[in-house]
């Protein structure tokens, strides 16, 4: 009677993120799980060093640290225009920013995480991701 | 120096005084050649993560500079189209397409980082609201530095108020 089998590797099993959630020159750093059927024991395999959960509920947060460079309003601004904030938002985080030195201003994936640090480095604010 | 919006409802500057047209004039100057130094803060790393590190240097920090190179062009062309009136020492104007704020917000950003990061100017230094010696380099640096920042807050103050006029905020929280 076969069953499904769960695969971390080989690489076979995985596939590549799809064309649209691709950053053009960036290594892929995501992958969907292919799961297979398995026509012997079942059981579940994984390569050594190889989590099969890793990377799929990784949470990244992205980062805003302080420069007295930028200018206050300049920060805001940039929020709004980066993030779609709303004016009181966007003075939220620049104040943190402000006062306590730095501010999480996003959670999620990592593409997505790369991509917004990104524009913020476009727009010359500091900015690093950091797993959650 | 005096800041409005134009008839066309561009950010415009007039009543420059000749020294400070000279200064605006710098703003278009490649900030990695002038100072090598403070420019490596314009390319900040993303983290402390070194394979994303290699990977930043390798893809993104060479089209981060592309992009405030070409940001530093648009400011380059509007400078070349400063207006000076009649006679020799006579103001010059500047005008910027409203659409060239970014540019112009992102360029002066970029110098003014350079050159703090170039001077090692403090927090204190760039808060002390008395004039800098300005018969030193680094006091007419630091001139220069809150110069630049009185020009991006006129532009900011200008985008604002587009803003507001169409804009609906969007608050996720």
């Amino acid at each position: 009677m076969p069953g499904w089998m769960v695969v971390t590797s080989p690489a076979s099993c995985w596939v590549p993120a799809p064309e649209s959630q691709k950053v053009p020159g960036r290594k892929a750093h995501s992958w969907r799980l292919s799961v297979k059927p398995f026509m012997g024991e079942p059981g579940i395999f994984e390569s050594p060093g190889t989590s099969l959960l890793e990377g799929l509920d990784q949470l990244w947060i992205v980062v805003v640290h302080n420069d007295p460079v930028n200018l206050m309003s300049y920060v805001s601004m940039v929020f709004r225009r980066v993030f779609g904030w709303s004016v009181q938002r966007a003075e939220k985080h620049m104040m943190e920013v402000h006062t306590k030195g730095r501010s999480v201003v996003w959670s999620g994936g990592r593409e997505q995480a790369e991509l917004y640090v990104q524009k913020l480095h476009g727009c010359l604010l500091l900015a690093t991701l950091e797993k959650s | 120096m005096i800041f409005e919006i134009s008839k066309s409802g561009n950010p415009l500057f007039s009543k420059i005084h000749p020294v400070l047209a000279d200064i605006l004039r710098a703003v278009a100057l490649d900030p990695w050649e002038r100072y090598p130094d403070g420019s490596a803060r314009l390319l900040p790393p993303p983290g402390d993560d070194e394979e994303l590190r290699s990977d930043w240097e390798d893809h993104v920090q060479p089209e981060l500079r592309h992009h405030f190179d070409s940001e530093r062009g648009l400011v380059f062309a509007d400078l070349e189209a400063m207006k000076q009136g009649r006679g020799k020492n006579a103001a010059w104007s500047l005008e910027i397409p409203f659409k060239h704020c970014d540019a112009w917000l992102i360029t002066l950003n970029a110098l003014r980082l350079a050159l703090v990061s170039e001077n090692c100017f403090s927090e204190q230094e760039l808060a002390h609201m008395t004039s800098p010696d300005l018969g030193t380099e680094r006091g007419l640096a630091l001139m220069s530095v809150n110069f630049y920042a009185f020009v991006q807050e006129c532009l900011i103050r200008a985008m604002d108020v587009t803003d507001g006029e169409s804009a609906t905020p969007v608050d996720p929280d």
